[in-house]
């Protein structure tokens, strides 16, 4: 069946089969394969990706069911050739190991912060507890969250000053 | 595998029910999908009939959730966010959201849906105990008529409910509760994020004077189907709550518990944890 959304911001449509979830048309048609696959089960994350800004798992959604909507992936994350902040503090903070769970790490949290400029520490485990991470240990995740959140209001502060 | 499939989005409810009107056992209703994709992936048997799928994305009256004098409805299609977010849900019907704040993780809650969660009628589906104390009724509709149904009396077994082919859930209708219950939910699970329950409770309480004037009790999970102890709680109405009440009645649970459920070989371990839960959930209730 043809849909049509948007893709990292650019309007796509497409022929699909009804058999394709999400993750299989990103992954096979777009060739956007930086959303990863663990579980294939809603258990891991791996997969999020943005869905009209709302983070959810691209293994559990069809592709027919996004007709319409919006889809952020990790490819459409940075801005221009740069990568954004969270994506340098992720870095930075020695928050990527193998790599795996970042993209879906990264949404998770791009969810959150887009929602909640400020959010705790509870809150950032909430955002990122339907994401696995088998080397990190979290913290560093969690620490670079929290140093995107403050580095954005600076920049807010910095522009009001 | 996911099946072909044939993908419909009605925009009308009537439309919706008009395509499952043949009841034909091929046509199943998609209402966010979160146990239905991975479950054809899993090639599980409960979904392989299924070549047609209708959603109800677009269907308005299933998105919304809404006031009423006296009580609050809630469409079938409201994902577990937007009770979360829903200041009338809060204020109201706490309990539900204290439950559908542990489903899952943010990705699921964004996409699963409260009707989704009971007419799959899984034991661990975690919104039914705080439905169930809450009374909750389910409106069905099919191409010609409507009905009304106790949630309690919808559910019927394990992966089983009075939903027929060509009916749809609609709304579900909450009555506002009388401003003195207080109540709580428990949920065990074996990690906190996308955790499958082991075991589920809620209890709302009345009292006046120290004695109890109402009581609703259910549970989940431990139990074949998320359901209400209303012998228990008819034992407990008019009694004065002292240690000895909470100690007995939390025994009382476990041995009920017991009796629907048989032995097994869990039951060494969920019992004493059952009656422990119940315990201090009455005694957090009744300090309040
Ligand atoms: S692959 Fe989607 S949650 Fe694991
Ligand atoms: S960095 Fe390897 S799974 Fe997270």
């Amino acid at each position: 069946m043809k849909i049509t959304f948007k893709l990292n911001g650019e309007n796509v449509s497409i022929e699909v089969e009804s058999y394709k979830r999400l993750i299989d048309m990103l992954r096979e048609d777009f060739e956007l394969t930086g959303t990863k696959e663990g579980c294939s089960i809603g258990e891991c994350g791996a997969c999020t990706v943005l869905m009209d800004g709302k983070a959810v798992n691209s293994c559990l959604v069809l592709a027919a069911q996004i007709d319409g909507a919006e889809i952020l992936t990790i490819e459409g994350v940075n801005q221009g050739n740069n990568l954004s902040d969270l994506q340098r503090n992720f870095l930075t903070h020695g928050a990527v190991q193998c790599g795996f769970c970042t993209p879906g790490m990264i949404l998770s949290s791009l969810a959150l912060l887009n929602e909640n400029p400020n959010p705790t520490v509870e809150e950032i485990e909430e955002s990122i507890a339907g994401n696995l991470c088998r080397c990190t240990g979290y913290k560093q995740i969690i620490e670079a969250v929290k140093a995107t959140a403050e580095m954005s209001n600076q920049k807010l502060r910095n522009q009001s000053a | 595998m996911i099946p072909e499939l044939k993908i419909l989005r009605p925009e009308k409810l009537i439309d919706l029910l008009d395509l499952i009107a043949p009841a034909d056992g091929a046509t199943r209703i998609l209402a966010g999908g979160t146990d239905i994709i991975p479950g054809f992936h899993i090639n599980s048997k409960r979904f392989s009939s299924i070549r047609k799928l209708v959603e109800t994305v677009k269907i308005p009256e299933m998105h919304e959730i809404k006031e009423e004098d006296d009580s609050v409805i809630i469409g079938s299609s409201v994902t577990f966010s937007e009770l979360i977010n829903s200041e009338l849900i809060n204020t109201y019907f706490p309990l539900l959201v204290k439950a559908v704040s542990k489903i899952g993780s943010v990705q699921i809650r964004n996409r699963a849906t409260i009707a989704g969660n009971f007419v799959n009628n899984a034991p661990c589906a975690d919104s039914v105990p705080p439905l169930l104390v809450y009374n909750a009724e389910v409106e069905i509709a099919n191409k010609n008529s409507t009905r009304k149904v106790l949630l309690n009396d919808f559910l019927e077994k394990p992966y089983k409910t009075q939903l027929k082919d060509s009916e749809c859930v609609v709304r579900i209708i909450l009555k506002k509760i009388d401003k003195t219950f207080t109540g709580d939910f428990y949920k065990l699970g074996r990690r906190r994020g996308v955790a499958i329950s082991r075991i589920t409770l809620a209890v709302i309480l009345k009292k006046e004077n120290n004695i109890i004037k109402d009581i609703r009790i259910a549970s989940g999970a431990v139990t074949p189907i998320g359901m209400r102890f209303t012998e228990l709680e008819n034992d407990l109405i008019g009694k004065e709550i002292t240690p000895e009440l909470l100690v007995s009645s939390s025994q009382k649970l476990g041995k009920n518990v017991l009796d629907v459920t048989g032995l097994r070989w869990s039951s060494v371990y969920k019992v004493p944890v059952i009656q422990r839960t119940f315990y201090n959930l009455l005694e957090n209730i009744c300090l309040d």
